[in-house]
């Protein structure tokens, strides 16, 4: 609650910022803007953008969750990118609804230029600030990495069944999977089915997350239980939704009440799931990336023994991209910046579970063989799961009203309110 | 007419003061008609308004987050005030206990939060110590006490964080106390126990009021601690209103501001409610 007095206070502030700026300068109506930017740098050599980006610095709003991850962009990536280009990255936090809000308060504020020139976003947040207009381009295409990106794949070239249209570039694919560990559940459930019975007969031992990962997982169910993920491509449309429902629904009332706490409440994020997952509260942990737990455990977060586990009704994977929003102060900077993540040193580095684990979104085909033998080598020393199997239970993700309404509804369903 | 313009300064400084909660209020209110913010439409309609007021789980929210903001404000008080009863003289041992008590003010709520769940969780330091006793044989048989329904670790919590801010108000207001009244009250022959029935306790709860009002409202408010230990039925209303702000459905989003302007709503009771009680003991 009082974030959002506070949010609401920060756009006053704002306001009266823009009011006082009015008075003496009138600039920022004959500015460009970033999308007249954007257009005006992909016209020239791509030398020229880096020039332009030289000395400069990029503000990037990003997820700051995961130490991991914190350590490999404040460490490596802005490393790299001060040495190549001499540019200065400054990672901050802002993700998801919280990004989209703070947007279209700037927006509403009316200034010229906002703060951040990069955001990482997906699926519904994508979907979101397009609606409302936040994001600048089209850019990506015209990166030259892009041309290594695996265009082919529909977990990359389409996010939430959505055209990315230039409008965000790939940088990392990941894959839905189940932790459980190999000492306490010698024999885990392969299948939702055997997952349900495995439940029932280890009551409160199994719970999933309030956030993204749990309704990940309940749209695993929906696709397992409601016909496949072919029954809900092509779009939103309430019948195939209700179907898909009441599957989910009726899986869940079947199971609710050997759930963790009797399915009474549920764990707000993954690290709480995590941590009820260590200290052996429960004995299934989930994450939206397969290789999530050989990071954990390098971390000491997960006990050794943990594992992945993809269940064979299918598991959902997605890429996440970069976007610049429309009032980024610095576009050519926000440019070489997402290049530099799809070269293929980046995306090498970034896949090692000893920095990250997040997975490629380069077609390694296209690579020249001595990247393409690198990328073999590191998959061939992952003890995760086998490339292979991923990919053949990999499932696309469809359109983002599924997961809101899903995120809505169990919501409406965990407080006993009619959906 | 200079004496009107004096008596407008004050007010004019209350408002610059209140500009921009103000300013706040009123885009909630713009935003909950959905004129302003993300998915709004531009035209002015309750029906935001309305379904947030018909939702059960509004009023559970609001109910709940009552219950335990009451329930931490009222054992912090009571805590503080014991405290500043007790440990009141400038003894050597009175004063070191007095600083003590003092010692978590700097804490940040995120933290004790987070001290909460690795005290009280299933299978937190209590649960193993429990263990170690034998009193528990798996994490289940520990009472769940944090997002339990009781809201046992989110008020504990609270308790623990709002007592060293009432206590140094106690403190204060019991060293400002008129000494001459007690010794008046001590001429005319009144003895320890009617001394702090009469005097005592009657100066320190007027003096804390305000502080308390405080407490209640910032823990009614309160995200970071309801966020880490509460259950997700009933929601508190900062962490449903919170909710509602990141709806991954846009056209919810304004059920945000509804909420935000509801919490304030209360607060705003409470402060009212003081405002009469002070007018009443001056009366």
């Amino acid at each position: 609650m009082s974030r959002v007095v506070m949010n609401a206070c920060m756009l006053s502030v704002l306001a009266v910022a823009g009011l006082a700026a009015c008075g003496g300068d009138r600039g920022d109506a004959t500015q460009l803007t970033t999308t007249d930017e954007l257009a005006e740098l992909s016209a020239l050599p791509w030398d020229s953008v880096v020039t332009r980006a030289r000395g400069t610095r990029v503000t990037w709003r990003m997820w700051r969750g995961d130490p991991a991850i914190n350590a490999f962009i404040d460490g490596w990536v802005a490393e790299q990118l001060r040495e190549r280009y001499e540019i200065t990255l400054a990672a901050v936090e802002g993700q998801g609804a919280e990004l989209v809000n703070q947007f279209v308060l700037e927006r509403e504020a009316g200034r010229g230029r906002g703060t951040a020139s990069l955001v990482w976003i997906n699926g519904e947040t994508f979907s979101q600030m397009r609606a409302e207009s936040l994001l600048a381009g089209p850019w990506a295409g015209t990166l030259p990495n892009s041309r290594f990106v695996d265009s082919a794949s529909p977990i990359i070239a389409r996010d939430f069944e959505q055209d990315p249209a230039g409008f965000e570039s790939p940088w990392g694919a990941v894959q839905f999977a189940l932790i459980y560990d190999t000492v306490r559940t010698p024999e885990p459930p392969r299948t939702i089915n055997e997952l349900a019975d495995w439940i029932r007969a280890h009551p409160g031992r199994f719970t999933h997350d309030q956030s993204f990962t749990g309704v990940t997982f309940l749209k695993l169910l929906m696709y397992a239980r409601g016909g496949g993920v072919e029954t809900f491509a092509g779009g939103f449309t309430e019948e195939r939704y209700a179907r898909g429902r009441s599957a989910v629904f009726g899986w869940l009332d079947s199971v609710r009440g050997n759930f963790w706490r009797g399915g009474e409440t549920y764990p707000p994020d993954v690290a709480a799931m995590h941590r009820l997952f260590a200290n052996a509260e429960i004995d299934f942990s989930m994450s939206n990336n397969q290789h999530d737990v050989l990071n954990k455990v390098r971390q000491g977060v997960l006990p050794p023994t943990a594992r992945a586990l993809l269940l064979r009704d299918g598991t959902i994977a997605n890429a996440h991209y970069l976007g610049i929003p429309f009032n980024a102060p610095n576009a050519a900077g926000a440019m070489v910046v997402a290049d530099f993540l799809l070269s293929p040193e980046a995306q090498l580095r970034k896949l090692d579970p000893d920095v990250w684990a997040d997975g490629t979104v380069l077609d390694v085909s296209r690579l020249s063989a001595e990247w393409r033998g690198r990328f073999t080598a590191l998959e061939q020393a992952t003890v995760g799961i086998p490339g292979d199997s991923l990919r053949r239970y990999a499932r696309p993700e469809v359109a983002p009203t599924y997961h809101e309404r899903l995120q809505t509804d169990w919501r409406a369903w965990v407080r006993g309110e009619a959906r | 007419m200079q004496r009107a313009a004096l008596a407008l300064r004050p007010m004019l400084l209350a408002l610059v003061v209140a500009s921009p909660v103000l300013i706040g209020v009123l885009y909630a209110a713009l935003a909950s008609v959905g004129v302003a913010g993300a998915g709004a439409s531009g035209h002015v309609a309750l029906d935001r308004v309305v379904d947030v007021l018909s939702t059960r789980s509004t009023w559970r929210a609001i109910g709940w987050s009552l219950y335990v903001s009451a329930s931490a404000t009222l054992l912090a008080t009571l805590v503080a005030a014991a405290v500043a009863m007790r440990f009141g003289t400038i003894r050597r041992t009175d004063r070191a206990a007095r600083v003590l008590a003092t010692f978590p003010l700097p804490v940040p709520h995120l933290v004790a939060a987070a001290t909460a769940l690795m005290l009280f969780a299933q299978s937190g330091l209590l649960a193993r110590v429990l263990f170690a006793v034998g009193l528990i044989d798996v994490p289940a048989d520990m009472p769940a006490l944090v997002y339990d329904r009781a809201g046992v670790g989110l008020i504990l919590a609270l308790t623990w964080k709002e007592i060293p801010f009432l206590a140094v108000v106690a403190f204060a207001v019991r060293h400002s106390e008129h000494d001459a009244l007690s010794e008046a009250a001590r001429t005319l022959g009144a003895q320890p126990a009617q001394l702090r029935r009469l005097i005592t306790w009657p100066l320190l709860w007027r003096g804390m009021a305000p502080a308390v009002i405080a407490v209640f409202a910032f823990a009614l408010g309160s995200y970071e601690t309801a966020v880490l230990l509460a259950p997700v039925d009933p929601a508190p209303l900062a962490v449903l209103t919170m909710e509602r702000f990141a709806d991954p459905s846009l056209a919810r989003r304004g059920d945000a501001y509804v909420l935000a302007l509801v919490g304030l709503a209360l607060a705003a009771v409470a402060v009212a409610a003081h405002e009469w009680a002070r007018a009443r003991w001056s009366a």
